[in-house]
């Protein structure tokens, strides 16, 4: 009984945490390099109706896919075009596109989509053996191929943007200090563009996974902040890859409660549950980040001095 | 971590200095540089205006001027950053307009800068590293540059530690082995030994010379003249923007020069000015003017006195629990101005910063006029008479968005309210009347404080920390760094005035003749310790407190 | 006409955002006149709806005066939809435990008060952590918006708290009204659902103006603003300011939140304030600080909301419309920003750049985040090489 239970709370945890683990990653990479892109919420949120439109309207969950990352990827030229090439306050026109990707959405799903579609999307592929790993085989092992294919892209990530390699360092000197990193002939502002279509690939596709192999369709502002939390976990994560994995990890598992336990029965109130994960990355964030160091360069822009 | 050995000599032979012919040819008869009436213009300010300049392989080609003379925006435009507005650029003959550094890079140009541009979180080998790797760094192939580097010019640096664990000596360091990493042609020298103490810049003014030695043209941007008569081989002059004189060093002398770059004789220069220039020590004839004796003969007849500023066993722990101060004790004595000398980062910064309240130490206690203020507000102390001039003018002295007034007093605003709403015709009239006193040049003390020049943004602290009443003690942090020479008098007068009227004076500068000829003692800063002190009558002084910047007892 | 002018580039953005919201419309099914008919109905057509627009427009304004209180000092208070949860639910518990003998000169300021108190209390959690831990406000006023958000849920969905008294499964989740003591007078127009609480908004809005304009106190919240190592430097209580001022700014957050209950139907109920925080956002946004700006502003977009809700009775567009409309707005002119700054700033605008917004957000939000010019482009200041004061003081 307690196995059941605990493999259910775990399947339900990873659902939810591999989309906000997908952004984060990809948020990782874009704060890393000094840019705060608040947007991911709104990504995520348009990569999931992008990819929902896309399937229903072409029968195929690749179709889909193909549209959430097309979609994730516009949304990240326009964040691009406004925190890096305007030089536009990162934090305002951050929480404005998510605004204008919730509203959006949700008119266009009254125009495009109709309740109760079915949506054509991902199965479940069991890794054989290992998901039969009792409890965490379930929930890890258990995944769609978008989801394998996303988290195999985060690892991938992960190992071309270490410190260890050139890009890497790159990425953390443009963050640190954009001056210095153009004065040592680095392309800031390439890498800068960069990292924020990053951002928005990866949470349009996180958005898409949400939709074609959890939810399965699309409801207004289904994300419901998810987004947020990706970005929270990055700070919370103190910009070092495993902790911001473990963070998300944490918030995502927070968020799947709110599921998890009315179907067990539990008798909680579901608001508690509800504002469970924003609390926990409350104390995370206010308990962390006065012990570590953001990169310097956060939020700043970066121009050279331009012809009078 | 190792310590940067240093195989160089402790000074520069000076007759390798004035030959100025290049000792290796280049690769053509064109010079590694021309400027071809080049002008910038920044808005309203012609910051360079029809400069014309020839830089030849193998030379160390010096430009000087003070302050705003233009020096830093054309070794920008050489680099990239900043692009001319008219005029022409040729590197070796060629035309050369870089679209940005990775462009000057590319062409065979270096440059070290004024303030470091090495990424403080990265390692030495990852700041060397950076912009010159794909995907997967060469770092054998550095190791072994770096082997050549120190086999030909006897730089040494600890691939591993991380840049902000460096002294600044290391970090200059650095900075010079990333230049001259990529084998460049022209190497641009922006005021690079502004942060180092006497024993550091002689090790690093041996090392221009080697590499120009080499063959490589070097472009030293400086306002110091003793920097000039050692290693230069030509000296091109600005002022306002403009060529003005220049020339083989050899046929000039300092006197000239400073007459060049300020416009005017020099006969009339003040010792802390003439000092600032570089125009004293041993390079130039005659012996350093000090401070004016009545100041030195009140101090001793007040050294009995108590002490208007006392610190004891004070330490200041930094972001890493490091001490930045460790254990100082310091007293000054009405009417005495005692300087702070050191190589920056030695504890100076944060010694300012508890005694003027913007820090809390960790331990020990600091005393101001009879009162232990250790943990006091910077309200409470400047209540006490506590005047303070903070190194970063930007940073922490003014508000530049805000007028001129409302810097004046923004610390006194009570004194200005009617009804609850503030006084602004009180506050006008008051401001007009401290900025008339203090020579603060504005359109108007409406005026946004940004709209100052620097000179005038520091007078106008000046302004408002001296006009305290009552004022016991002045604090000042580097109070001269970035100004041109009349602002410099002006400030120097100010501070020798409060003296004489029985104000304690503490300075802090890394500007060692400044402090020499300013000063009755110098203590030394050295690794969160303060060492000497050392009368400014001893006529060994400089001798003595450059010793004790390299942390050996005098 | 100058483009580069703000109000130019404001003009133009809100022309832009309206063309693609009139597209939008049409690609819902509405024809422009049929649109444009809706919104004008829903805006001005009727007493009623004049009277509602103005009660959004008092709404989104006391938002917007908390907003640039704390933009003063350099706070960018993004947890508008918390403060006014908490405000309503504070408000909400105060009047329904009012004895009903209880006159309306002591129930309604009462209430009030404790709606602008709950508001303060939900801000003051993200402004002692800004204060003493460091940590950015922004990242904790969004976070709160959301417990925020929850805790209304929680008050309403559980009869311990806030629920009405639960007689059938089909008792709505919703708080017991507010007595009529409680409720904000009308102002007493014909057909008009306007009440006091758009003079109250317009006087507040007044004061504050004045405080920031003409007081000792709104020029060291600039000070603080601007550079808060100099404010320190020159004595000025730094914490303490920039404390009260975010907490300020969530008392007229949550005083938005007691009007909304004080306001028919005079109960709490889930989605009371569905984005008014954003808005009240953008009104405190676009206004740049002026609070004579934020009045037009908040009327503008009050108009807006108002008609949007038309639009979708009247032509069937999807409010969301409005949302767009708002949302373009502000991505219009935060993105102009730099391009709208005069030509002379734009030359100060350099590599070497503010330090993290995670200890010290940008100054101007609608502008880039670069530091206060300096007066020579050509020659930069010294910089301190080293520890700073800033770090070593961490």
């Amino acid at each position: 009984m307690i196995v059941q239970v605990l493999t259910d709370v775990l399947v339900a945890s990873v659902a939810l945490a591999v989309p906000v683990l997908v952004a984060s990653s990809g948020e990782l990479v874009g704060q890393r390099a000094g840019v705060l892109t608040m947007s991911v919420e709104g990504m995520m949120l348009t990569g999931a109706f992008a990819s929902v439109i896309g399937a229903t309207t072409t029968g195929s969950a690749l179709a889909g896919v193909l549209c959430g990352a097309t979609a994730g990827l516009l949304f990240g030229v326009l964040q691009a075009l406004l925190s890096v090439t305007l030089r536009a306050n990162q934090i305002v026109t951050g929480i404005a596109a998510n605004a204008l990707a919730l509203a959006g959405t949700t008119f266009g799903a009254r125009l495009l989509f109709e309740r109760g579609t079915a949506v054509p999307g991902f199965d479940r592929w069991a890794v054989p053996v290992l998901s039969e790993i009792p409890v965490v085989g379930p929930a890890l092992f258990r995944q769609t191929p978008l989801g394998y294919a996303l988290l195999a892209a985060v690892v991938v990530l992960g190992i071309l943007t270490s410190r260890r390699t050139g890009w890497g360092l790159s990425i953390d000197a443009v963050g640190e200090d954009a001056a210095a990193a153009d004065r040592a002939g680095i392309p800031v502002l390439r890498i800068r563009h960069l990292a924020v279509l990053g951002v928005g690939l990866l949470s349009g596709l996180a958005g898409t996974q949400l939709a074609l192999s959890e939810v399965r369709t699309f409801s207004d502002n289904m994300t419901a902040g998810v987004g947020y939390l990706a970005v929270v976990a990055v700070i919370a994560g103190s910009w070092r890859p495993v902790p911001v994995v473990v963070a998300s990890l944490v918030f995502g598992a927070a968020q799947a409660l709110q599921f998890t336990l009315p179907a067990l029965g539990v008798d909680v109130p579901f608001a508690l549950l509800v504002m469970l994960p924003y609390v926990l990355a409350l104390v995370a964030v206010a308990g962390l980040v006065t012990h570590s160091r953001p990169p310097s360069g956060l939020t700043t822009t970066f121009a050279r001095v331009r012809a009078a | 971590m190792r310590t940067t050995a240093r195989t160089a000599p402790a000074a520069v032979p000076a007759d390798t200095a004035p030959s100025g012919t290049p000792k290796a040819p280049g690769t053509g008869d064109a010079p590694a540089l021309s400027l071809r009436a080049v002008r910038r213009t920044f808005g309203p300010t012609v910051a360079l205006d029809d400069v014309t300049l020839d830089v030849a392989h193998g030379e160390v080609h010096c430009i000087l001027g003070e302050n705003g003379a233009g020096k830093s925006t054309l070794c920008n435009i050489v680099f990239g950053t900043v692009p001319v507005s008219s005029g022409d650029v040729l590197l070796d003959g060629a035309p050369f307009a870089p679209a940005s550094p990775a462009d000057a890079i590319g062409r065979g140009v270096s440059m070290v800068h004024q303030h470091f541009s090495l990424v403080p979180t990265l390692t030495v080998e990852e700041n060397l590293l950076l912009g010159r790797s794909g995907l997967r760094p060469d770092r054998r192939a550095l190791r072994e540059r770096l082997a050549e580097l120190r086999a030909d010019f006897g730089l040494v640096v600890d691939p591993s530690a991380r840049v902000d664990r460096l002294s600044v000596g290391e970090r200059q360091q650095v900075e010079i082995v990333k230049a001259l990493l990529p084998h460049p042609a022209l190497v641009l020298l922006d005021e690079p030994t502004g942060v180092l103490g006497p024993a550091e810049i002689d090790g690093f003014l041996s090392t221009v010379r080697r590499i120009a030695d080499s063959g490589t043209a070097v472009v030293l941007i400086t306002h110091k003249l003793a920097e000039v008569m050692r290693v230069g081989d030509r000296a091109t002059v600005l002022r306002g923007g403009r060529v003005v004189g220049g020339g083989r060093i050899a046929d000039l002398t300092p006197e000239r020069l400073v007459t060049l770059m300020v416009g005017r004789e020099i006969g009339g220069l003040d010792a802390v000015l003439a000092a600032t220039l570089g125009v004293t020590g041993p390079d130039v004839a005659g012996p350093p003017a000090h401070g004016p004796t009545t100041t030195r003969a009140r101090a001793r007849a007040r050294a009995e006195e108590p002490a208007i500023l006392e610190v004891r066993g004070l330490t200041v722990l930094g972001p890493e629990g490091a001490r930045r101060v460790d254990g100082v004790d310091l007293a000054v004595a009405p009417g005495e101005i005692v300087g702070i000398a050191g190589v920056e980062g030695n504890g100076q910064s944060e010694l300012v910063a508890a005694v003027s309240g913007s820090l809390a130490p960790e331990a020990g206690s600091i005393h101001l006029a009879g009162e232990t203020v250790t943990r006091a507000s910077p309200a409470r102390r400047a209540a006490l008479g506590l005047g303070v001039v903070p190194e970063d003018r930007h940073h922490e002295a003014v508000v530049p968005g805000l007028s001129v007034a409302e810097n004046l007093l923004l610390g006194r605003l009570r004194e200005h309210r009617r009804f609850l709403l503030l006084d602004r015709r009180s506050m006008r009239t008051r401001a007009d009347e401290l900025a008339e006193r203090f020579d603060v040049r504005t359109a108007g003390t409406d005026a946004p404080l940004s709209s100052l020049s620097g000179g005038n943004q520091q007078k106008a602290v000046l302004a408002r920390e001296l006009s305290l009443d009552p004022l016991t003690c002045v604090v000042a942090a580097h109070p001269t760094r970035g100004l041109d020479l009349g602002a410099v008098d002006d400030v120097v007068t100010r501070l020798r005035e409060a003296a004489h009227r029985g104000v304690g004076v503490l300075v802090v500068s890394s500007e060692l003749p400044e402090l020499l000829a300013l000063c009755d003692r110098i203590l030394v800063a050295y690794r969160g310790r303060l060492l000497g002190p050392v009368p400014c009558t001893d006529p060994d002084a400089r001798d003595r407190v450059a010793r004790l910047m390299m942390g050996t007892a005098a | 006409m100058n483009l580069r002018h703000p109000l130019s580039v404001a003009v133009l953005a809100a022309a832009a955002a309206l063309a693609v919201s009139a597209v939008l419309a049409a690609l819902a099914g509405a024809t422009p006149v049929e649109a444009g008919t809706a919104l004008w109905e829903g805006m001005v057509g009727t007493p009623y709806a004049v009277g509602s627009s103005l009660g959004v427009m008092a709404i989104l304004l006391l938002v917007a005066t908390g907003f640039i209180v704390a933009l003063r000092a350099n706070l960018v208070n993004v947890g508008g939809e918390g403060q006014i949860c908490l405000g309503a639910v504070a408000a909400t518990a105060v009047g329904t435990a009012l004895p009903e003998s209880v006159p309306a000169a002591l129930a309604l300021p009462a209430v009030l008060i404790a709606a602008a108190a709950g508001g303060a209390a939900w801000a003051s959690i993200a402004a002692w952590l800004a204060v003493s831990r460091g940590v950015s406000e922004v990242i904790t006023t969004l976070l709160l918006n959301f417990v925020g958000v929850a805790v209304l849920l929680l008050a309403i969905h559980e009869e311990a708290l806030l629920r009405q008294e639960v007689t059938s499964s089909e008792t709505l989740p919703q708080s017991a009204p507010l007595p009529d003591a409680a409720h904000l007078p009308l102002l007493g127009v014909e057909g008009s659902p306007a009440t006091v609480a758009i003079l109250l908004s317009l006087a507040l809005a007044g004061v504050v103006a004045v405080v920031l304009a003409r007081t000792a106190t709104g020029l060291r919240l600039r000070a603080v603003g601007l550079s808060r190592p100099a404010a320190h430097r020159l004595g000025l209580p730094v914490d303490r300011l920039r404390f009260t001022s975010l907490t300020s700014a969530g008392a007229f957050a949550g005083l938005a939140g007691g009007v909304l209950v004080a306001t028919a139907p005079f109960v709490l109920a889930e989605g009371l304030s569905s984005g008014y925080g954003f808005s009240g956002l953008v009104v405190g946004l676009l206004s740049r600080g002026s609070l004579a700006a934020a009045v037009l502003v908040a009327g503008a977009l009050g108009f807006l909301v108002s008609g949007g809700i038309n639009l979708q009775l009247a032509a069937g567009v999807p409010a969301a419309v409005t949302q767009i409309t708002e949302s373009l707005l502000v991505l219009a002119i935060a993105g102009s920003a730099a391009w709208t700054v005069t030509r002379a700033r734009r030359g100060r605008t350099r590599g070497r750049t503010v330090r993290s917004p995670f200890r010290r957000p940008p100054v101007d939000v609608s502008a880039p985040p670069d530091p206060p010019g300096r007066p020579a482009a050509h020659e930069p200041a010294p910089q301190p090489v080293g520890t700073t004061l800033e770090e070593a003081r961490s």
